[in-house]
């Protein structure tokens, strides 16, 4: 997945690749219709799947989200990488399936009857749609994250004029996020090595919850007072703004799709609680 | 607007990004690694709520659930739609915050005991409100699941109890009983506003060890919305008054130094410190 756009791409150069290689921020600027869209374009178009998916009910909403998906997914030649973001959300969706198709409250019709089991067709239907609507969701996030660099998403909204402290929050909490993953992993491994049991039974694992959490709190804690003087001391509180020197490109007809987009959610979120659009499939 | 701002100094704005990365860090371990059938991924947002004000908590729980949904790597399957729910969480501790329940309150004699039985109590009403719940259906005939569940309630609420009474009486706080009330009204606050998101958007199936509730209340006769409402009010209040503990446990055992810094500092940290 590395060099395919996916944001989990180390910055800089891994120590074993020969030095002829270009560092790891000399990006290729994304090519192709969907790629070289403006970040702020794709966060936009991301937002209003994710909306659709779950405002209109139905099979129309999911299904609809589906092809759109598909399509920026096909047009930003990451087909292949979407694999295993759809069958992560198996466990999700399994449990979606199981749960609606055999106790779906008030449902008749059943398709057959073994014993106390009582698969249902309208739970069935139900929990397909649920089903369809968590990919649909789950793939629309994937496409954002697959083909747009968090920090070039981050400098965009910044040059649009989000201010500093809420970009602070988002790219610093993007960048503590695998950190932070890491140390809880190195935690994990110095507490099973002192005989902590993070696999037994539930009494086991509930024990284990304070061995993990105590050290990674606290040693994450101790660090907001260096991160205070260290902002203070570069300005952080100063007034004025910052100016912010990396430009994307962006186009009127981008301007257009992101207030199409836009309004057009909003009016679909207007019509699914005026209940105009229960009358879709 | 200075309400505004003075909730979000320097700061805070240090601090939100590591509670953010708290809440999704133990969030993902508990609930992905440890498979327990609670949540913990409020610590961080409670924490920012009762140091920082009410806005502070509740943008850090909104922040919270939309960056885990689209974090990289460990994106949340079904987060995302209950950040209105993490920020009702961050509200209220803002709230809890501003009250003081979280400044230490050392106590003896009789004052303990009456925090100690408080928190019992609290602890009892939660069990009660669970025991006496129409959705536990008994009847095996129409699907319920015997009595056996009864059994489970009150053992769970009886060790809850002696945890909160005994916390209380061994550490000698009666800040205890506060903290108990304040983690049960957040869980059942935040078990209402979560049970329409799980209805509407995921037919009340979140792919968690909840799952395992919500499939037993159904069977025992629950329709989609109040089978999450039933798995929300036998999770959310466990797990936001151990959060709340937890929380306390980590502003007591911060230096009083670290903590006056904050915007709300002064209401946690006791005078005599």
């Amino acid at each position: 997945m590395a060099g395919d756009g996916s944001p989990l791409v180390s910055i800089g150069q891994s120590p074993g690749s020969p030095p002829t290689a270009l560092p790891a921020f000399v990006a290729r600027p994304p090519e192709g219709f969907y790629r070289s869209l403006n970040p702020t374009t794709k966060l936009v178009i991301s937002f209003a799947e994710a909306v659709c998916a779950f405002v209109v009910r139905g099979w129309t909403g999911p299904l609809l989200v589906l092809v759109v998906v598909a399509a920026c997914a096909l047009l930003a030649r990451i087909g292949r990488s979407l694999v295993p973001f759809a069958l992560a959300t198996i466990p999700l969706t399994i449990s979606i399936l199981l749960v609606n198709t055999f106790l779906y409250p008030g449902a008749t019709d059943r398709i057959v009857s073994i014993g106390p089991l009582a698969p249902t067709w309208s739970g069935l239907a139900a929990a397909v749609q649920a089903t369809l609507r968590v990919v649909a969701f789950a793939l629309s996030v994937a496409v954002l994250g697959l083909t747009t660099q968090p920090d070039q998403l981050v400098g965009d909204l910044e040059r649009r004029g989000v201010g500093r402290r809420a970009i602070f929050v988002i790219g610093s909490t993007i960048r503590m996020v695998p950190r932070m993953a890491e140390r809880a992993a190195e935690i994990t491994e110095a507490q099973r090595a002192r005989a902590l049991d993070t696999q037994g039974g539930i009494l086991a694992r509930v024990r284990g919850v304070l061995p993990l959490a105590g050290p990674l709190v606290f040693g994450a804690l101790t660090d907001v007072e260096e991160r205070t003087m260290a902002l203070e001391a570069r300005g952080f509180s100063a007034p004025g703004r910052r100016t912010v020197l990396r430009a994307f490109p962006d186009g009127g007809g981008e301007r257009l799709l992101r207030w199409i987009l836009f309004l057009g959610t909003l009016a679909i979120i207007a019509l699914s609680v005026a209940g105009f659009l229960e009358a879709l499939p | 607007m200075d309400w505004v701002s003075r909730q979000f100094p320097t700061r805070v704005i240090a601090l939100i990004p590591i509670a953010i990365a708290i809440n999704i860090v133990l969030g993902y371990t508990v609930q992905t690694v440890l498979k327990l059938p609670i949540y913990l991924d409020s610590i961080g947002t409670i924490l920012v709520g009762v140091l920082a004000g009410p806005l502070a908590g509740a943008f850090t729980g909104a922040a919270s659930n939309i960056i885990w949904q689209y974090a990289p790597g460990i994106g949340g399957g079904t987060i995302g739609p209950f950040a209105i729910t993490a920020a009702v969480i961050g509200l209220l501790a803002g709230l809890w915050g501003y009250l003081g329940v979280y400044k230490s309150r050392p106590a003896g004699g009789p004052q303990l005991l009456l925090a100690a039985v408080v928190g019992i109590l609290v602890i009892a009403v939660l069990a009660w409100r669970i025991y006496t719940s129409p959705v536990y259906g008994t009847d095996p005939n129409e699907g319920g699941y015997g009595s056996g569940v009864y059994a489970v309630i009150v053992g769970i609420g009886v060790v809850a109890a002696i945890a909160v009474g005994g916390f209380i009486y061994l550490r000698r706080d009666a800040a205890g009983a506060w903290v108990a009330i304040a983690g049960a009204i957040t869980g059942i606050v935040a078990a209402i506003v979560s049970a329409p998101i799980a209805a509407y958007a995921f037919e009340g199936v979140t792919g968690s060890g909840a799952d395992l509730i919500v499939a037993a209340l159904r069977q025992g006769g629950a329709d989609v919305y109040n089978a999450s409402l039933g798995q929300g009010l036998f999770s959310d209040p466990i797990d936001k008054t151990i959060t709340s503990f937890v929380v306390f446990i980590i502003l007591a055992s911060l230096s009083p130094r670290l903590i006056a810094r904050f915007p709300l500092g002064d209401k946690i940290v006791p005078e005599s410190a």
